[in-house]
């Protein structure tokens, strides 16, 4: 773990207090559709019946990188949500957001 | 920039102003003494840097401690006072400027002024040192690192020191492109 992000954890994030984010993040309709692309694809392709074809998997000689990342729930527990809304228009969604640490 | 393996996250970083138009998000970010000296503590071993600190006051001055091995006259320790100047804007206000208001003696500024070719060539694009000032031409650095894409986003960026803290402000902004008439 990144020696910064360890130091965040261990002190609650009292460091990023007063922290914001305030209004509105929004993706195209484009972008949402190929991303749902994406997942179908994943969801479809080949990767559970072609195993076969692959070299079995080496066992991992570290520990998985995803095991040293903190749970998310220690972020968000410090957050504090104003304002959150979700609404469509034309050509592309919107998340509308009001939040600190 | 850096290549991604999902269509959609590429599509997404390799054109934000289009992929996320009619996103308008005001960041404000504060960051302790502490943290900022976390940060700097994990930077890269093996430059001549050996100690480096930066201290944040009020009056929208901040001082950073530092030492260093420099060539022929050895080590050399210095508390430099910085002041954050104007917000950038893109496209009008390109540089993030931090003067050197305080801290460098009297022989230090020809001796900058002397090495001051050997540093620029060191340095990344876009960033500039000279005696009097620290500044960062940010459409260019972001172009050097591969991310020119968000500049036309930054609507505003802004440092400004405060007790035991340094705020960073940013303004980002995904607008449509006007439509061209032929």
């Amino acid at each position: 773990m990144h020696p910064v992000l360890k130091h965040l954890i261990n002190t609650d994030f009292i460091d990023l207090a007063g922290s914001r984010i305030e209004g509105q993040f929004a993706i195209t309709d484009e972008l949402v559709n190929l991303g749902l692309h994406e997942l179908v694809a994943q969801l479809t392709g080949p990767a559970n019946g072609s195993s076969e074809k692959l070299p079995p998997a080496a066992p991992p000689k570290s520990t998985p990188a995803t095991a040293t990342l903190p749970d998310p729930k220690l972020l968000l527990q410090k957050v504090k949500v104003d304002h959150l809304k979700y609404r469509t228009e034309a050509g592309r969604t919107v998340l509308e957001l009001k939040a600190g640490l | 920039m850096p290549t991604f393996e999902h269509p959609a996250l590429a599509a997404a970083l390799g054109n934000p102003g289009g992929s996320f138009t009619g996103t308008d998000l005001r960041i404000t970010l504060p960051l302790t003494r502490t943290l900022l000296n976390e940060v700097l503590a994990a930077r890269p071993s093996g430059t001549p840097i050996q100690e480096l600190y930066v201290d944040p006051e009020g009056g929208n001055r901040f001082r950073v401690h530092l030492s260093a091995n420099a060539p022929v006259i050895g080590r050399v320790s210095r508390r430099i006072t910085l002041a954050p100047g104007p917000a950038v804007r893109f496209p009008e206000q390109p540089w993030f400027h931090l003067s050197i208001v305080d801290g460098l003696k009297f022989l230090d500024k020809p001796l900058i002024n002397l090495v001051q070719g050997q540093i620029e060539r060191r340095l990344p694009r876009g960033v500039d040192v000279s005696s009097s000032y620290l500044r960062i031409h940010v459409p260019a650095l972001l172009t050097h690192l591969g991310y020119q894409q968000f500049v036309p986003l930054i609507q505003h960026l802004e440092l400004v020191s405060a007790p035991n803290r340094l705020v960073l402000q940013l303004h980002l902004q995904a607008v449509s492109a006007p439509a061209v008439v032929l």
